[in-house]
């Protein structure tokens, strides 16, 4: 097998194909063609990252999805968030599948994980995604999401008020909240030898190392603005960075055991911690694991967030996605998934449907909050873009992420 | 008939010893998988069952993550024992320029700590515009596994004899007939074991996998995820099913060596070969 | 075209699809890092290229801390595994006789199990109330209040566990390779066993002792999985920081910095080490 010269393999083309002039043309016309598409790759790829403008104009207020068919909706959600049984009843209901990934544990790493085709314009995969408000509003600021076709899920009447016209949404274009839930205090009411009350309690010496809090800027942050009186959706970038800053202390102190995901409910069952900054949800399903664990909303109160189902672009069935709301929407089934998730729902109605089937639960302040209790809630800090960016950086160096 | 002095039990202690800690996680693995827990975390001992290793892919999403390790991994490593093969073939038979910087260079991905490598190629497949996935993976995986498969076959190269092949040559074959009967088949076992070896690195790989999956699952990927709510059993099950898989395919591997090495006769290959440790075996 | 060409150009082919693979993937990324690290911007806005060094200085200043841990912890790492394998690969070499091979293997099963289930494991092992635990207490090495999981120890004791046959397996080559004639040789010219292993037998095993330090402190200089399951945010090493720039915060220029940083420092150690044994005496160790 003769290795040739470069050049010796050109005279050899050149040479066969001289009695067949428009072949070599063609040849070499595709041979120009992919250097210039190879030329034009590699300058992309200097710039690749400089796609500030974001792809899509697809702001218009009233979007018109056509009631296609559909067998099955994809939505990604956070895990232990809905009982399954629900999506079994949905598939008899309307002869589609729900295809539900787990797959959100961090709005971050899962904004991470999906970036890139989002900002290339490409769907991700996804009909329906659910997550925390910030988050959501910053996918509807960058127009990563369908607006809604509200013809289509009249069942959204059944919105709390209080849950209208939030700040990211207003009048809910593209969002509807999944669940609300609570971040307070879990603990193990035999460690702490009673009942919590405060959030003194939790930064009390006598549990250093014995608690733990989210690795969330602004969980970490809103917990601290609350133990020192203040509304976290009405701080500024200051008292959050001074709020990071007395987190970072009690750190360095080994006062704080560690900073979590949603991995804290380990340490609560297996004993390791006392108390942990939780999720109300969460512990209130572990209870039934363990039953010394509790939930408390402190006397400073708490942070009430949602997580919002919205459609992220290019979806393969927008109307799935907007039947599959609707049909979470109607009472009887929120009823359902309150049941079995113990979340705040965000559908009207459901309180008197839960009184007849399970009067505990329907009574649980933790699941169906009364006025007095909304009145101690609030919502997390309202930053800015940069803003946000000089909290995370001041929250990195403390809890390292 | 001397007595064997304290020294070497001592050695023999202290050897055990450590053998011993190197296997207590593993206990603790294959133990929990037919562990009967609870609640969702499966940490404490509460009850013997076989439920899981009856049904081990019952968990939502373990079965596809499992399935997309085992397919990367077959991918990954016929690719890079492929191009490894060859690689160490001319690294080790003829001499060429830059023959010493190409051996540096094969060896760094070695040394580089995972995260830098994984961090790297993200960073890379972000500039191209390149969406991750099941192909980017499989891009990482066949990239270190490269340099895995060069080292160990080159070990096993080095410790050989040419006289076959110059044999051959002198009867008159060219290299390409030459390598096809008579170095590929020594260096056969060699290759298998390359192979074995970048098969469970590609199965087990976590960290480049990922920074490179995008959306796709893998079983080390699943199993990170699944840690920060309580790890099911079944996950026990096919990490312990993985383990005696491996272990079969390398007992297999040894056997058909000794059979071999019978057929052959005469050590052709030196004994120092035949103990290289397991990364040559 | 004759043998002799062929002969020549033959090894260049073999090496050709393997070695572009490596530059495409593996040079070509580290070269990439360098020009993303240089970049300005995030996601909103987009990024743009304007050779801005300062994300390396404040790479520098902000993380010096966790560099140095990485360095710290990995250093002791390495120190103990070295004392584990040693005797360990000392008594495979020289006292194992026929049971070398199954000692061997069985060093190396243990991590065809999943790296994240080993360490998960410990997790179990080390919990506050596990059996070690409490034994520990019983004897008084732990206090009342101690803990054996989310410290500094834990984490330590993971990379320890984690890199073992890096420094086991490369000390059992070079020790096994030690022609025994010499260490004879030695004791029959009236040294004592202990000093025929200091004089002849440490020295001879000394570029495994290189190679598998190398092939231990690198790696464990960018573990992350160990302070993460078993450590806390105060045990956060640069591979953590490098994780969660990239794949949580999204702030690439910053986390192609710190890798590039780790990368370029880690290395020089390599290249230092190469030079000073030679590096074809570093294959010879490894292999």
């Amino acid at each position: 097998m003769p290795h040739e010269s470069f050049e010796s393999a050109l005279e050899r083309l050149l040479a066969e194909q001289r009695h067949n002039r428009r072949r070599f043309v063609g040849r070499a016309g595709s041979a120009a063609f992919a250097s210039t598409a190879f030329a034009a790759f590699l300058s992309a790829c200097g710039g690749a990252e400089g796609q500030g403008e974001k792809s899509g104009t697809r702001t218009s207020a009233s979007a018109s999805h056509p009631k296609t068919a559909f067998d099955e909706v994809v939505f990604s959600n956070w895990p232990l968030y809905i009982d399954k049984k629900v999506l079994k009843d949905f598939k008899g209901e309307t002869g589609a599948k729900v295809k539900y990934i787990e797959d959100i544990n961090d709005n971050q790493e899962f904004f991470g994980k999906v970036r890139q085709p989002l900002e290339r314009g490409d769907g991700i995969g996804r009909d329906l995604v659910a997550l925390t408000d910030w988050m959501a509003g910053r996918w509807i600021r960058l127009n990563y999401v369908e607006p809604l076709d509200k013809k289509n899920i009249p069942n959204e009447a059944n919105l709390r008020d209080n849950l209208r016209n939030v700040s990211f949404d207003r009048g809910r274009r593209f969002s509807l909240p999944w669940q609300s839930g609570m971040t307070a205090i879990g603990y193990d009411s035999k460690q702490t030898g009673g009942d919590v009350t405060s959030l003194e309690q939790f930064f009390d010496p006598k549990y250093k190392g014995k608690v733990t809090m989210l690795a969330d800027a602004r969980e970490a942050a809103s917990f601290v603005l609350l133990l020192q009186g203040k509304r976290p959706d009405e701080a500024t970038i200051d008292d959050v960075l001074k709020a990071i800053e007395f987190v970072d202390e009690q750190n360095r102190k080994g006062h704080i055991r560690k900073f979590t995901g949603n991995d804290y409910t380990g340490d609560l069952t297996r004993g390791n911690i006392a108390m942990a900054q939780a999720y109300s949800g969460d512990v209130i399903q572990l209870t039934a694991d363990k039953p010394t664990l509790k939930f408390a909303i402190p006397e400073q109160g708490a942070v009430l967030w949602s997580d919002n189902m919205m459609i992220p672009q290019k979806p393969r069935t927008a109307y799935g996605a907007e039947v599959f709301m609707n049909y979470v929407y109607d009472p009887e089934v929120a009823a359902k998934i309150a049941a079995y998730v113990n979340y705040v729902t965000p559908v009207k109605g459901t309180q008197e449907i839960l009184a007849k089937s399970d009067p505990k639960l329907a009574d649980d302040p933790l699941i169906f909050p009364s006025a007095e209790d909304v009145s101690r809630l609030s919502g997390y800090p309202n930053l800015s873009v940069e803003e946000e960016q000089q909290m995370n950086e001041a929250f990195e160096q403390v809890a390292g992420a | 008939m001397t007595r064997r002095p304290l020294r070497d039990y001592l050695l023999g202690f202290w050897s055990v010893a450590a053998l011993v800690y190197l296997f207590i996680p593993i206990a603790v693995v294959i133990a929990f998988s037919f562990n009967d827990p609870a609640g969702r975390f499966n940490l404490e001992w509460s009850g013997f069952t076989l439920e899981h290793w009856k049904h081990p892919f019952a968990v939502e999403g373990l079965g596809t993550a499992f399935k997309n390790s085992l397919l990367i991994a077959a991918i990954s490593t016929t690719l890079a024992v492929t191009l490894g093969t060859f690689m160490a073939l001319a690294l080790v038979r003829y001499r060429f320029v830059g023959r010493g910087p190409t051996d540096f260079f094969v060896f760094l991905p070695l040394a580089t700590p995972e995260v830098v490598l994984g961090a790297a190629l993200l960073g890379l497949f972000i500039t191209m515009g390149l969406a991750t996935g099941f192909a980017t993976i499989v891009i990482a995986h066949t990239m270190f596994n490269v340099s895995y498969v060069v080292v160990t076959i080159k070990a096993r190269l080095q410790g050989m004899d040419t006289h076959l092949e110059d044999a051959a040559a002198d009867l008159g074959a060219n290299e390409w007939t030459a390598f096809r009967k008579v170095t590929f088949p020594l260096i056969a076992p060699g290759i298998a074991a390359a192979g074995l070896l970048a098969f469970a690195l590609s199965v087990d790989d976590f960290v480049i996998t990922n920074f490179t999956a995008g959306q796709t699952s893998t079983f080390p990927l699943f199993i990170y995820g699944a840690a920060r709510q309580g790890v099911p059993p079944q996950v026990n099950v096919l990490a312990t099913m993985l383990l005696v898989g491996v272990l079969g395919l390398m007992a297999l591997n040894v056997l058909a060596q000794r059979r071999r090495a019978r057929a052959e006769g005469a050590a052709v290959v030196p004994a120092r070969a035949m103990v290289q440790p397991g990364l040559a075996q | 075209m004759g043998l002799r060409r062929r002969r020549i150009v033959t090894p260049y082919l073999l090496l050709l699809p393997g070695l572009a693979w490596l530059v495409v993937f593996f040079l070509l990324p580290a070269l990439n890092q360098l020009y993303v690290s240089l970049q300005t911007g995030n996601f909103e806005i987009g990024y743009r290229f304007d050779w801005n060094w300062s994300t390396y200085s404040d790479a520098i200043s902000k993380y010096d801390e966790q560099f140095v841990r990485s360095l710290r912890y990995a250093g002791a790492a390495t120190l103990l595994t070295f004392v584990i394998s040693f005797p360990l690969a000392y008594f495979i070499a020289f006292k194992a006789g026929r049971f070398k091979n199954l000692m061997l293997l069985l060093i190396i099963l243990p991590f065809f199990t999943s790296y994240l289930m080993r360490t998960v494991a410990w997790q179990t092992i080390l919990a506050d109330h596990s059996f070690v635990a409490e034994r520990l207490r019983d004897v008084g090495l732990l206090g009342e209040d101690g803990r054996l999981l989310a410290t500094t120890k834990a984490v330590i004791a993971g990379i320890t566990y984690n890199f073992l046959p890096f420094m086991a397996l490369p000390l059992y080559v070079a020790l096994e390779k030690i022609d025994r004639r010499l260490i004879e040789a030695a004791t029959d010219l009236y040294a004592s066993r202990w000093q025929a292993f200091w004089r002849v037998t440490m020295p001879l095993a000394l570029p495994g002792i290189f190679a598998g330090t190398l092939l231990t402190f690198i790696p464990a200089v960018g573990d992350f999985i160990n302070a993460q399951i078993l450590g806390t945010s105060r045990q956060y090493m640069i591979g953590n920081v490098i994780q969660s720039k990239f794949l949580v915060v999204t702030d690439y220029p910053a986390a192609a910095a710190l890798s590039f940083l780790l990368m370029a420092a880690l290395l020089l150690a390599v290249f230092a080490y190469a030079r000073a044994l030679g590096a074809r005496n570093l294959e010879e160790a490894v292999v």
